[in-house]
């Protein structure tokens, strides 16, 4: 009787907030709905609506929360982590989620034998490569064997310690798929012509290329159950179509606008402006090759002698922080103490310095700046006219060069090099080795040729490290070497501007770019 | 005709092996190659061989002296022969489905934007030719230079701006709406909503045609109003008409069945030249109106180094060209009896 008065009351309850479509828009289209082979954001923020990870990040934050994993658990030397599952999760198809399914996904991705990996169909995984060193039997791969316990417990043993990874699990790129539909569509999987299936709040309806991906919600998800009925995701590449589209009304939301897209958001009564919290960084890379360069004083100089203030209140709109750290705000417990909360702008002293390394005259260098938009570096060109302009204040003349972002990628990593040039990175998960590890060290981009072994050291150790006070001892000394080096002078940490009409509630943006939207209400959309 | 159409088919299968062969060598010779914009800001030399590996990129292009066969021009060949033009790099989607879901879109929208220039073009140039000088023609000229000099992407994200977000009388973007329930039969999404009998489909589709085909519209339109009215000058200049005038026939008839006729040659030419700048501008109105065609795909595949796109995409885009340019030529006898094939 208690019960169905409950359902009848609820009945009475409005309906729409349970219903509608809701619609996004997103800067292009997603490259796969196969996990584990993708690394482009669109992708992830597709995968993240249909596919749940073994572990999960807390709404807004990098913290981890269980996903299919209810918990998980290293033992002594870091060495090997068990993680235990949910039960009585299924994937959309109705088969069942169990330690069978992640041993699949997971050797699937690392074991290039798998058969069912598709590598001779072109399937590449590189983000496995990326994030855990290798695959299965290379020297440098972090994992040694994925082992199934028991029905609910999976144990991934490890060649080193490592401390993160259930946090490289967590990010976005590690969906569990259901082995029978992968089995049944074969290397088609993840393709519009087949039919991903995951265990998350939403289920796939179709993928048409080039326009729009589109969702149901999951009636029977184990988590918080959608509070739409579809979730249509459209392929919209140009951020001021994306803007017309979002005052018209014919989108609910989008990512990816340029700060100086805040004003006119700003002024529409309709629309809401979304900061995503910031978790990348743009910095300026100085190459040790270059004569000059190779001069500390001279790095010192440039670091002093840019306004990184002034250039990051003028294109940033207020939607970005400049700091001495290369690690976002949200890891400043990684940081040093003895480092500044910033550098000092002060061309006065830049000029000494240069006259001390014997540059009284200054000289000529070539800065290059990235022909595309990234978070980090939404308008890459102005942001470097104005560097180029501080450092002819003191003496340094800058010809600004750029090329095709491909050509650009790799050049920067053929010797010589470019002498300065403007990079940045966007973190997958909350540790600090996500962030120093990509730039410094051994595993990281030829384009300084700097690599002391002090600091290799240190960055091994940061990684296998495993608590947080361990860790932020670790991390403060690397903080101390890299910025009294100066190789990489840290510009911004920018929070990407979203936005959605007024009616879009409980969108709760996450630092690493993409949520699920089960959490998403539309009252009140006519 | 028959041995003339045979002729021409054969060139354009031997155009097309050698623009394969140009496609190939090309999109390699770009540096940056595919595994660094797949690998984007983490990319390490040493990643970077690896994928390429991975990828099948570090093979030979033309030989390989342990295994002739295992060289990438050989391969891509020889799947060409059977048809095949291989999968995204990345997306692993074959290339020919790809261009068989999105030429549809394309080709709607090249066809609606070319109906939109001609509808207006034409009778533009013919009045400007008829009212020489005039008010009309000034206005006729004028538009005609600011349609040939207006950059299209300009166009379009003003035509939205201006329709979709201040009036809101027409969508910003996209084919269709979110909502929409067609279910598509050739892909032309026009005929298709006939096809199912679907007027509401109809009406949607058609208002999301309306921009993009004015904004690719506008430089053919304004291409087609100057030729045609100097084609119709020089014409109505020839003795022929004088004789026609002179044998009393309706001024009307005189411009529309004698003169427009033969001052039409060029026009249908500037048409044929014009499949080939549709094409290339469907690039920028594809990526400005989220048009899910061949246009905004490869130049996707192009920042993205994606090979096997590239080539499959320029290779159906010259065979395109070379299919309209050929319907051109016969049309050529078809308007002009002293024109002949053999």
């Amino acid at each position: 009787m208690k019960k169905f008065l409950i359902t009848a009351l609820l009945a009475t309850l409005p309906a729409a907030s349970a219903a509608g479509t809701l619609v996004f828009g997103a800067n292009g289209d997603p490259v796969s709905l196969e996990s584990g082979n993708i690394t482009d954001g669109i992708s992830i923020l597709v995968q993240r609506q249909i596919y749940d990870t073994l572990v999960d990040f807390k709404d807004g934050t990098t913290d981890l929360k269980p996903g299919l994993a209810t918990s998980w658990k290293a033992n002594a030397d870091n060495t090997a982590w068990t993680f235990t599952l949910r039960k009585g999760v299924q994937f959309t198809d109705g088969t069942p989620m169990n330690a069978d399914a992640i041993v699949f996904n997971l050797n699937r991705w690392w074991d290039k034998a798998d058969p069912y990996g598709f590598r001779d169909q072109g399937r590449t995984y590189e983000i496995v490569g990326d994030l855990l060193g290798g695959y299965k039997g290379d020297a440098s791969a972090v994992i040694k064997g994925i082992v199934k316990v028991n029905d609910t417990t999976v144990r991934v043993d490890l060649n080193k310690p490592s401390s993160v990874l259930p946090n490289v699990l967590a990010a976005g790129y590690f969906g569990i798929a259901s082995p029978a539909a992968i089995k049944k569509d074969g290397a088609k999987y993840g393709t519009p012509a087949s039919t991903p299936v995951g265990t998350g709040p939403f289920v796939f309806q179709s993928w048409q290329t080039g326009d729009r991906v589109t969702l149901k919600a999951n009636p029977d998800y184990w988590g918080t159950k959608a509070r739409v009925d579809t979730v249509v995701i459209r392929s919209i590449k140009d951020a001021s179509q994306r803007l017309n589209e979002l005052k018209a009304g014919t989108i609910d939301f989008a990512n990816d606008f340029t700060p100086d897209a805040l004003k006119s958001i700003q002024a529409d009564k309709n629309l809401v402006a979304v900061k995503r919290p910031s978790f990348n960084v743009g910095f300026v890379s100085m190459n040790n090759r270059n004569q000059y360069l190779k001069n500390d004083k001279v790095r010192q100089a440039i670091a002093m002698a840019i306004n990184k203030k002034a250039i990051v209140d003028a294109f940033w709109n207020g939607l970005g922080t400049s700091s001495a750290s290369f690690l976002p705000p949200v890891m400043a417990w990684a940081n040093s103490s003895k480092v500044p909360a910033d550098y000092t702008y002060d061309p006065a002293a830049a000029k000494k310095l240069l006259a001390d390394a014997g540059y009284a005259n200054g000289f000529s260098i070539d800065l290059w700046y990235m022909p595309v938009s990234r978070p980090y570096f939404p308008t890459p060109k102005p942001i470097a006219e104005a560097i180029a302009a501080d450092l002819s204040g003191v003496g340094i003349k800058v010809n600004l060069k750029t090329e095709d972002w491909a050509k650009y990628l790799d050049d920067r990593n053929k010797e010589p090099g470019f002498d300065m040039y403007m990079i940045g990175w966007t973190g997958d998960y909350g540790d600090p080795d996500n962030f120093y590890g990509a730039y410094y060290g051994a595993n990281a981009s030829d384009d300084i040729n700097w690599a002391p072994a002090n600091l290799v050291s240190l960055l091994e150790k940061g990684r296998a490290a495993t608590s947080q006070a361990d860790k932020a001892k670790v991390y403060a000394q690397i903080h101390e070497i890299t910025y009294n080096a100066a190789y990489r002078v840290p510009v911004v940490h920018s929070s990407p501007l979203a936005a959605a009409r007024v009616y879009v509630k409980g969108w709760v943006p996450s630092p690493l770019g993409s949520e699920s939207f089960n959490t998403i209400t539309l009252l009140g959309k006519k | 005709m028959g041995t003339y159409l045979i002729r021409r088919l054969l060139r354009t299968a031997l155009v097309m092996l050698g623009i394969s062969l140009v496609v190939f060598v090309f999109v390699r010779s770009i540096p940056g190659d595919p595994a660094t914009v797949m690998l984007g800001e983490r990319g390490t030399p040493e990643a970077a061989a690896r994928l390429r590996e991975q990828l099948g990129l570090n093979k030979p292009w033309f030989f390989n002296p342990a295994n002739p066969l295992d060289a990438q021009y050989p391969k891509y060949v020889n799947a060409l022969l059977h048809g095949d033009l291989g999968s995204g790099l990345k997306s692993n989607i074959p290339v020919r489905d790809e261009l068989r879901a999105r030429f549809p879109a394309t080709a709607e929208l090249s066809l609606s934007a070319l109906i939109f220039a001609l509808a207006v073009g034409l009778p533009a140039g013919v009045i400007a030719a008829l009212r020489r000088n005039s008010f009309w023609d000034n206005v006729a000229t004028t538009i005609s230079l600011v349609g040939v000099s207006m950059p299209v992407f300009w166009l379009g994200l003003l035509l939205s701006y201006f329709f979709a977000v201040k009036l809101g009388w027409l969508p910003p973007s996209a084919r269709i709406g979110n909502e929409s329930t067609l279910r598509p039969i050739s892909g032309l999404y026009l005929l298709d909503s006939i096809l199912r009998g679907d007027g509401r489909s109809f009406w949607d589709v058609l208002r999301h045609l309306i921009l993009p085909a004015i904004a690719l519209g506008s430089i053919p339109l304004a291409i087609i109003a100057r030729i045609t009215r100097s084609s119709l000058l020089d014409v109505l200049g020839q003795d022929y008409v004088r004789t026609a005038k002179a044998k009393g026939l309706a001024p009307n008839r005189v411009t529309l069945k004698h003169a427009l006729r033969n001052a039409l040659l060029p026009v249908v030419t500037v048409i044929g030249l014009q499949a080939g700048a549709l094409l290339g501008g469907a690039v920028l109105t594809e990526t400005i109106f989220s048009w899910p065609g061949i246009g905004s795909w490869v130049y996707d595949a192009i920042s993205q180094r994606d090979y096997p796109v590239i080539q499959g995409g320029v290779i159906f885009a010259a065979l395109v060209v070379s299919v309209v340019n050929l319907l051109v030529d016969l049309s050529y006898a078809a308007l002009d009896p002293r024109i002949q094939y053999r």
